[in-house]
């Protein structure tokens, strides 16, 4: 077995394998009970796909497949901002939803300031 | 001789990667919240890039390869905090049972 034949046989069993977990992620996008859920998903299988170009080059010798890859590793980044600036609201302070009871959440003026300032006297 | 120590190392830091990979995904399946399945995918972001980066890096053609795939690496750990982080603020914003979910202090 000459060294060309391990680095083929190594470099197709990786790229079986993660076939094989991007399948298996692609179920989890599919039956995740929330959004967010769908989002992480979609998030692993771009990593997933990176290495998978990064294999790809050393596999087929060609130098332009890591410029993609860089390209993909921004694109799914810029997928995450998107999609979060569709679910973030633009106003941050208002209740989250119209009946809730959120006292975890609240956000009371002044408090960090007048615990400083006790904390100021006791020394 | 010398390509043979290259192929093992490049194996080795291969298998790692992958079982990085692996180890994200099982905790994906397994976890039963997204917060917890976030750390799951932090793994895969994290160390198995660097790991399957490295070993395509040790069997590079050219050094300026090889810096390109550290480009990856670094720009990869840049953005990956900041996709959780944006991640976790559309759960705050979507889930109206967040609390059920953690210990209030």
């Amino acid at each position: 077995m000459t060294v060309g034949e391990a680095y083929t046989c190594l470099y197709t069993g990786a790229l079986v394998i993660l076939a094989v977990l991007i399948g298996v992620m692609l179920i989890r996008s599919i039956r995740g009970p929330g959004v967010t859920d769908r989002i992480l998903s979609i998030n692993m299988i771009g990593t997933m796909v990176i290495s998978c170009i990064a294999v790809l080059y050393a596999y087929l010798g060609e130098s332009y497949l890591l410029d993609v890859a860089l390209i993909y590793t921004m694109i799914s980044f810029v997928t995450v901002l998107v999609l979060a600036s569709v679910y973030i609201p633009a106003n941050p302070r208002r209740k989250r939803f119209a009946n809730e009871d959120d006292t975890a959440s609240k956000v009371v003026p002044g408090r960090l300031k007048r615990k400083r300032r006790e904390r100021r006297k006791r020394l | 001789m010398m390509e043979w120590i290259r192929f093992w190392i490049t194996a080795v830091l291969l298998v790692c990667g992958l079982v990085s990979f692996a180890a994200g995904v099982i905790g994906n399946c397994r976890f039963n919240y997204v917060m917890n399945r976030m750390h799951a995918g932090g793994v895969c972001d994290t160390q198995g890039l660097l790991f399957i980066v490295l070993s395509v890096a040790v069997s590079a053609g050219s050094v300026m390869d090889a810096a390109k795939l550290f480009l990856l690496v670094v720009f990869m750990w840049n953005t990956s905090p900041v996709s959780s982080h944006f991640l976790s603020q559309i759960e705050y914003y979507t889930n109206p049972k967040l609390f059920d979910h953690m210990e209030r202090l």
